[in-house]
């Protein structure tokens, strides 16, 4: 049976495909230096050799600062107005397996019990188009947390590289499949060779499920270990900004004392003032408990309370961070 | 019909109390009428209050379920938007979002004696128990209330408590720390832990609910235990920083404990059960 | 030099000298040093030294590590780069001369990025810093290791800092404006710049002063614009250009332009650079009649 081919001089029917019909298309550029998703109006922009872009596409599931109603305070009353997200086709095309995995986790959080519209609205057009990875770095770890470059779940849309440069076409979902159709001239049919996928090497000394166990043993909290292995945390946040799971934000207005905004911004349990009490009392008051709050998040919260990933190895936190701190060296100690 | 999650009801400011210095009341009422008449809470559960402008805060709902019609909050001016309501009038317009979170389960405690204990700030929560239960009066024990605060100015609600301790069906016992008496004060002085212990209300068939600042909680807590009480009679609100208050924003959880969803009246057994991460 | 370190860290922590020692370690692959505190003379052999040390560790002395204040007195692992930090730190009273060991490295020089290194030190992957830099052999030490460095900057300071700046210089106003609006709008408000500098040291940032709220947290460009020129204004004549906060960017904004035109600004007003003298104060604390006012425009 020949394959479904998306070859690379039909990149630029598809992104005009997707832009022409109204959509939004998402696709890793070189932008100040680094690879990074960004809207893209031209194929030529699109990046191929890349290991993973800078930031996550969650960006654009749950936007770093967003309007979610406006206020115009009156003599006698205000004027409230919710904001209310236009949902439109939005294509990422480039993410990576692991990334891809990170979506059900934000939803997971995003619908507990309250349905956070402006989260749910965008991941319901939102049509993942994986790349499988031909490359990775050393702070690569997906394999060690239970994914490959051949997990698919969580892409709409699978691609493997060829040798001369396109791609092989694997629709996953229904929204895949109806996304393959909508654009159907963009994709031609025939057969190829796919570049062999990298997968990077798991580190041996890991024992996710030691992890998982370690820390549902509440003595934990009191181990000097915290102190002793993540002291060096600056408390930047900038790990968290660029995870495809990290989802906390704050709550704030903007604007004048007769107008304004209310907006949902990005915020980082990194921070100190994350926590802190009016009161003066901060229950996280050294940034090795912050740390520590942030390593739980991912592999005790997410996975006990919601059934999910809260790391995909995407290794994100380690090259940002400015004092590399490596999270596989605390999920190491925890393998003990 | 919006259903954006974030978006506050508009709330009128009925009347305002003063409390003591710089903690005051408001009796809010729901502008949509529909919702005036519809609008249902269980005691325990919380809200967001909105100043518009400068953002929102978390507070309790200080009233009680059995009163219909308006609903009161009670805080300290501490902060950007505790300073932006407490510049607001009577008749002015804010906003709320709740309820949310748990609630005292008062059902299950029909027949059984109540001992309240606040101190500062503490009490209003507990407050819309009180309330609560002596709307219901009949269908309770023994109602003991110990209320303590640093200083005589800083007792909250003063003319209920002198509505409480007139009243023959309720035993209540106030405090001041040692040295925020005055020459006229009549009650204890002494902090709220010592207090209860001397006051000593009997263990068997009763619950205890307490709030207050955590170095207190920590020793009525001991106190209660001291005395006979039993951790999963013992009923406390936790209040942590929150923002969204439905379990999105990330910050008031107690390790694996999502306070504004699976909180905030926890027992002194589940309390005891968290992670350390007060 | 790395054994003549682990020698001089060894007899401090054990005749209780200091409590910690703050130096550099390697990550697991051995390819990126990574800070590490040694409380334990036994320990010693973790710390190392390469072209790969980048880190300006002075930040792990201000305030805002209570919990590695609370080991006990340190000794600290510090380039000539590091020390003038230390310098500044010291002026500004945030601690006393005697209440840190310095041990300072001679220096030849790092790379500008760990991921650049390819196991040899060449001048294209030394930052502009390295290359005039006037304090390979550290200027304050309680004990330094290594051999002098025979190195003598330029006598005009050169590279590619330097030659960006003039070329933004010549843009006129509307051309600098569109360039740092360009440059801000990748702005991620994450504040690693703030937390890696170990001159931002405040408990309580402007930015996160909300009483009123002076700076806009949203990642807009209103907010990013003014957190970034208010950050500049708070290094004015403090700033050392010792680069962690562009290393630390996450969205590579040019900071160490930003940062050396001002330090320009202050030599040209005042006379002065920061972090070599630690008995004299910075010219943003003191008033003196002398000063020109020629910058008021």
């Amino acid at each position: 049976m020949a394959d479904r081919i998306l070859k690379k001089e039909n990149l630029g029917k598809l992104v005009a495909s997707v832009n022409g019909k109204g959509g939004r298309f998402i696709a890793p550029v070189l932008d100040a230096r680094q690879v990074v998703f960004k809207d893209v109006a031209r194929a030529e922009d699109i990046v191929s050799d890349y290991i993973l872009a800078r930031n996550s596409y969650k960006e654009y599931v749950f936007p770093q600062t967003e309007v979610v109603a406006d206020f115009t305070v009156e003599k006698h009353g205000v004027d409230l107005k919710s904001r209310e997200v236009e949902a439109r086709e939005t294509v990422v095309l480039g993410a990576r397996p692991c990334e891809a995995t990170s979506l059900s986790s934000l939803r997971a959080i995003f619908t507990w019990d309250y349905i956070d519209e402006f989260y749910t609205k965008r991941e319901d057009t939102l049509v993942v188009i994986t790349v499988a990875c031909t490359k990775a770095d050393e702070a690569c770890f997906c394999t060690t947390v239970g994914l490959s470059p051949e997990t698919k779940t969580g892409s709409d849309v699978y691609l493997l590289e060829t040798e001369s440069g396109d791609y092989i076409v694997e629709t996953m979902t229904e929204k895949g499949k109806a996304f393959v159709e909508r654009h159907k001239a963009a994709f031609t049919e025939g057969g190829a060779k796919a570049k062999a996928l990298v997968m990077p090497e798991k580190i041996g000394t890991i024992d996710l499920n030691k992890v998982g166990a370690r820390l549902k043993d509440k003595s934990h909290y009191d181990d000097q270990v915290w102190a002793r292995l993540t002291r060096k945390c600056i408390g930047c946040g900038a790990c968290t900004f660029v995870c495809p799971t990290c989802h906390c934000f704050d709550i704030t207005d903007e604007g004048t004392a007769f107008a304004g905004e209310r907006r949902k911004n990005w915020d980082a349990c990194q921070y100190d003032t994350f926590t802190l009490h009016a009161s003066g009392h901060n229950p996280r008051h050294y940034q090795y408990q912050r740390w520590r709050n942030r390593f739980m998040c991912k592999f005790n919260f997410y996975p006990e309370k919601f059934a999910s990933k809260g790391c995909v190895g995407c290794g994100r936190c380690i090259r940002v961070c400015p004092v590399r701190l490596d999270i596989t060296e605390v999920m190491e100690e925890f393998s003990r | 019909m919006s259903n954006n999650i974030y978006l506050p009801h508009l709330v009128t400011i009925e009347d305002i109390y003063e409390e003591a210095p710089d903690v005051r009341s408001f009796r809010l009422v729901f502008k949509d009428k529909a919702l005036r008449e519809t609008f249902d809470f269980k005691t325990g559960q919380f809200g967001l209050y909105s100043a518009f402008g400068l953002g929102e805060s978390t507070f309790c709902i200080a009233s009680a379920p059995t009163r219909k019609g308006y609903i009161q909050c009670t805080f300290r001016k501490s902060g950007r938007v505790t300073g932006g309501l407490s510049e607001l009038s009577i008749g002015d317009t804010m906003g709320f979002r709740g309820p949310y979170g748990n609630f005292f389960p008062v059902d299950e405690w029909k027949g059984k004696n109540l001992v309240f204990i606040a101190g500062g700030i503490g009490l209003p929560p507990v407050r819309s128990v009180i309330w609560n239960c002596l709307d219901r009066r009949e269908e309770f024990g023994d109602i003991t209330v110990v209320y303590g605060a640093r200083t005589v100015a800083d007792l909250v609600y003063k003319n209920e408590l002198q509505h409480w301790g007139d009243r023959n069906d309720v035993r209540l016992i106030q405090a001041v720390d040692p040295g925020g008496q005055t020459p006229e004060w009549q009650g204890k002085v002494g902090f709220v832990p010592t207090v209860l212990e001397e006051a000593a209300p009997i263990a068997e068939n009763t619950v205890a609910v307490t709030c207050g600042p955590p170095i207190m909680i920590k020793f009525v807590l001991k106190a209660l235990e001291k005395l006979g009480f039993s951790d999963e009679n013992v009923y406390t609100t936790l209040e942590n920083k929150m923002k969204c208050g439905v379990g999105k924003c990330g910050r008031c959880n107690v390790g694996d404990v999502y306070v504004c969803k699976e909180g905030p009246v926890y027992t002194a057994a589940e309390v005891k059960k968290m992670y350390n991460d007060f | 030099m790395e054994e003549r370190l682990r020698k001089k860290a060894k007899e401090l922590l054990e005749s209780g000298e200091v409590k910690v020692v703050i130096g550099y370690g390697w990550n697991r692959q051995k390819t990126r040093t990574s800070p590490v505190f040694i409380t334990d003379a036994a320990e010693v052999d973790r710390l190392v030294w390469n072209p790969l040390c980048v880190n300006n560790l002075s930040i792990y002395l201000t305030r805002k590590f209570k919990d590695i204040q609370a080991l006990g007195r340190p000794a600290i692992v510090a380039k000539g780069c590091d020390i003038r930090n230390i310098v500044v730190l010291i002026t500004e009273a945030q601690f006393k001369r005697e209440d840190v060991y310095i041990l300072g490295m001679a220096c030849e020089g790092t790379v500008y990025r760990q991921e650049l290194w390819k196991g040899e030190l060449k001048p294209e992957i030394m930052p502009t810093k390295c290359h005039n830099c006037d304090v390979r052999n550290p200027h304050l030490a309680d004990f330094v290791v290594g051999e002098k460095s025979s190195f003598t900057p330029p006598e005009a300071p050169a590279g590619m800092v330097f030659d960006k700046i003039k070329a933004i210089d010549a843009m006129g106003q509307a051309g600098k404006w569109a360039f740092w609006i360009n440059e801000f709008s990748r702005c991620i408000k994450c504040y690693a710049c703030r937390q890696v500098c170990s001159l931002c040291y405040c408990e309580r940032c402007i930015t996160e002063k909300n009483m009123p709220q002076w700076i806009e947290t949203s990642a807009h460009p209103r907010g990013n614009l003014s957190w970034n020129l208010t950050r500049a204004m708070h290094l004015v004549g403090r700033c050392t250009f010792c680069g962690e906060c562009e290393r630390a960017c996450p969205v590579n904004i040019p900071l160490n332009l930003v940062n050396q035109k001002m330090i320009q600004v202050v030599k040209d007003a005042f006379d002065f650079r920061s972090g070599y003298d630690e008995k004299t104060h910075p010219p943003m604390i003191v008033f003196s009649p002398d000063d020109k006012d020629d910058f008021i425009k």
